[in-house]
């Protein structure tokens, strides 16, 4: 689709938007809105982009409401409109820069972006206990928010982030996730996307991870009648380290679009990609994943693990695993896999008196254990088992 | 409650519209064990899965009733918190859910949602059905079935009947598979049970798991039909001497002329 048909949005609107920030941060917009001229929309056989409601959304964007828990001494978490007027230099050197400008819809974030989430752990801190943030999202508005989390050399840290909003409202989501892994820390970012039902969000995931750094996604979608959330990871420097465990459950007409792609630019880097997705309804799933490995990044390793219960007949998976590689000294692979609940589990279950909706829910359960078993965080591995356990129809 | 009875009459299932259980009678009560011996393909798996509830099997005429209660409109979980079991002779695999959470599921949805079974109470219990029947308590949290020997599966069902407690039982060839200690192992679990308040319906080839569990009637289902009863002694009548001359007697041809 040509950009020329778009008029969204207009230098008016991104300099409402702006306001009284930083005058890079203007800068940054402009020459965003500049860009946007000459980008299309994502190219896509399976999502139509041009109708969903976050393209051109033709409002300026509201900001979403965020609560965020208290922190150690120490550590920011906050709104990010506040960050830009506290820390303005903290954000300077990261935000917008992490996320590339390939199709519109990240130009027409960076232009418009409003609102959304700062998380800062300075260098050296070991956080005992995740930091816990939400995005609410109160109405049928237009938001562009973004989460920048910048993890300081040699921190650990683990920020949780909930998307959310009122049952019955349609917001569109343009937004972005922007992570920085400084060298040797170790990060993870967990993510429950529980949207309303009529919610449609583009949710990018940018992160780089510098040495021996590592970062770990942890991404739960349950939410939102359309969700295209692409994650990529940059492996920078040597010995970085990236781990996706995602997990996906979508009922009724739900149309997910989801991509994880592992860039191996450093060497002796390793990816590892596991994803469980549950389908019921009329659902419909679109994983991509993709291992990209540099020349010369030697001693890479990059796995990809994907499969897809189908709880219904009209449910539909695509599943497209990737790998391009550029360099031999590797070790990369992928497995991906669709399949229907076996009726023969189903009787053998009911045969003990458990109702259909309880066994179908075992199975949802059995099936998530080996990545359940993967994630080290108790309260994290209850919470995704629960929403599933919620989730399952009959 | 009273003694149970399951009640079958002239019952008949099909397979993709080819009739298999062909019109047959039989009632259990509490305190009977029942034998059904019979020829390979004759349908006496059809017959307990019909009466399980099993997809794919149709049933095309007859009743078939526990307690009065008709199990034909029953789904196959409402069969079961009735109080009907089926060892299967080919019980299903559960990946990632451990047989400990499996069987409390199975419990507590019997005894409905607000009455659980306190946990630890629950593991008591299936500690101690499991050292009775000699099954090692690490299976407690494998997965359901997955990767355990066939005799394993077998001795897994007996484990599930002696914690459900049904009224009434159906055994697929419990014993096919098991060895010798095994199959002893087994018949004491159903012997464990064996009550007023429990009958029992033993399908098998073989004699030997009847001389731990005595049967109080032995059948013979040929064809789709009972085609003879007897008390213990017929099972061993067959045992020693085979089908053939039952067929001869009836003037039953051989099933695979008959199908062809
Ligand atoms: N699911 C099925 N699909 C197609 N045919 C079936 C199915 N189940 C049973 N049959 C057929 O029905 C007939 C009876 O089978 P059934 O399993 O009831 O026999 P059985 O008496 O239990 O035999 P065995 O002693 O070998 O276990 C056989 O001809 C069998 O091939
Ligand atoms: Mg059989």
């Amino acid at each position: 689709m040509a950009s020329d048909t778009l008029t969204f949005p207009t230098r008016a609107q991104v300099e409402a938007v702006s306001g009284l920030e930083p005058q890079w941060l203007r800068d940054r917009r402009l020459e965003a809105l500049e860009e946007s001229a000459a980008l299309a929309l994502p190219m896509s056989k399976t999502t139509r982009f041009a109708d969903a409601a976050f393209v051109q959304a033709g409002a300026a964007p509201s900001a979403p409401e965020v609560q965020a828990a208290d922190v150690p001494a120490g550590v920011i978490l906050m709104d990010l409109r506040e960050a830009l007027g506290e820390h303005p230099d903290l954000l300077q050197p990261h935000l917008l820069t992490v996320l590339e400008r390939k199709n519109l819809l990240h130009a027409q974030h960076a232009a418009l972006t409003a609102g959304g989430i700062f998380c800062y752990v300075p260098k050296d801190m070991e956080l005992t206990g995740p930091l816990r943030a939400t995005l609410n999202f109160t109405g049928d508005a237009y938001y562009a928010p973004h989460v920048l989390f910048l993890a300081g050399p040699r921190s650990r840290c683990d920020l949780i982030v909930e998307l959310v909003g009122e049952d019955g409202t349609s917001p569109a989501i343009n937004g972005a996730v922007e992570v920085v892994a400084e060298e040797g820390a170790q990060v993870r970012y967990i993510e429950f996307q529980r949207l309303p039902g009529k919610a449609q969000g583009h949710w990018p995931r940018r992160a780089t991870v510098g040495r021996n750094a590592s970062l770990t996604w942890i991404l739960n979608d349950i939410g939102a009648r359309l969700q295209v959330a692409d994650t990529r990871t940059d492996l920078i420097g040597d010995g970085a380290e990236s781990r996706v465990l995602a997990t996906f459950f979508g009922g009724r007409r739900q149309h997910f679009d989801f991509r994880h792609v592992a860039v191996h630019v450093g060497q002796h880097t390793a990816s590892d990609t596991q994803a469980r997705g549950v389908l019921q309804g009329r659902a419909r799933a679109v994983y991509n994943a993709n291992t990209v490995i540099r020349p010369h990044a030697i001693g890479t390793s990059g796995w990809q693990h994907e499969h897809t219960l189908m709880l219904s007949e009209t449910a539909r998976a695509d599943l497209v695993p990737e790998l391009e590689i550029d360099e031999w000294d590797v070790k990369a692979g992928h497995a991906a896999s669709a399949g229907p609940v076996d009726p023969m589990q189903l009787y053998f279950m009911m045969a003990r008196g458990i109702p259909e909706v309880e066994a179908r829910r075992l199975i949802v359960y059995g099936f998530l254990s080996s990545l359940l078993d993967s994630i080290p965080l108790a309260e994290v591995r209850e919470r995704i088992a629960q929403l599933f356990h919620e989730k399952v129809e009959v | 409650m009273a003694r149970p009875t399951l009640e079958i009459r002239e019952l008949r299932v099909g397979i993709d519209g080819r009739e298999i259980v062909k019109g047959l009678d039989l009632t259990v009560r509490g305190g009977e064990v029942h034998a059904i011996m019979g020829p390979n393909g004759t349908g006496k798996s059809t017959l307990a899965s019909a009466l399980m509830g099993h997809p794919t099997y149709e049933v095309l005429g007859g009743t078939a009733t526990l307690d009065g209660e008709n199990l034909l409109e029953m789904g196959v979980d409402e069969r079961a918190r009735a109080g009907l079991f089926l060892a299967m002779q080919y019980p299903a695999e559960i990946s990632g859910v451990s047989t400990a959470n499996f069987l409390r599921t199975a419990v507590n949805a019997r005894r409905g949602e607000s009455d659980p079974m306190p946990v630890l109470k629950f593991h008591r219990q299936l500690k101690e059905k499991m050292e009775r029947l000699s099954i090692d308590p690490a299976f407690a949290e494998r997965y359901v079935n997955e990767g355990f020997s066939g005799g394993e599966k077998k001795r897994n069902e007996i484990l599930q009947m002696s914690i459900l407690q049904p009224r009434i039982a159906i055994l697929d060839e419990i014993d096919s598979g098991l060895d010798i200690d095994a199959v002893k192992i087994v018949a004491q679990g159903v012997n464990d049970m064996l009550s007023e308040d429990f009958g029992v319906l033993i399908i098998t080839h073989y004699q030997r798991i009847l001389n731990y569990i005595r049967p109080t009637n032995v059948h013979v289902m040929m064809q789709g039909r009972i085609v003879r009863s007897g008390g213990p002694e017929l099972a061993e009548q067959l045992e020693a001497r085979g089908y053939e001359w039952l067929r001869e007697e009836l003037g039953i041809e051989e099933p695979l002329s008959q199908e062809a």
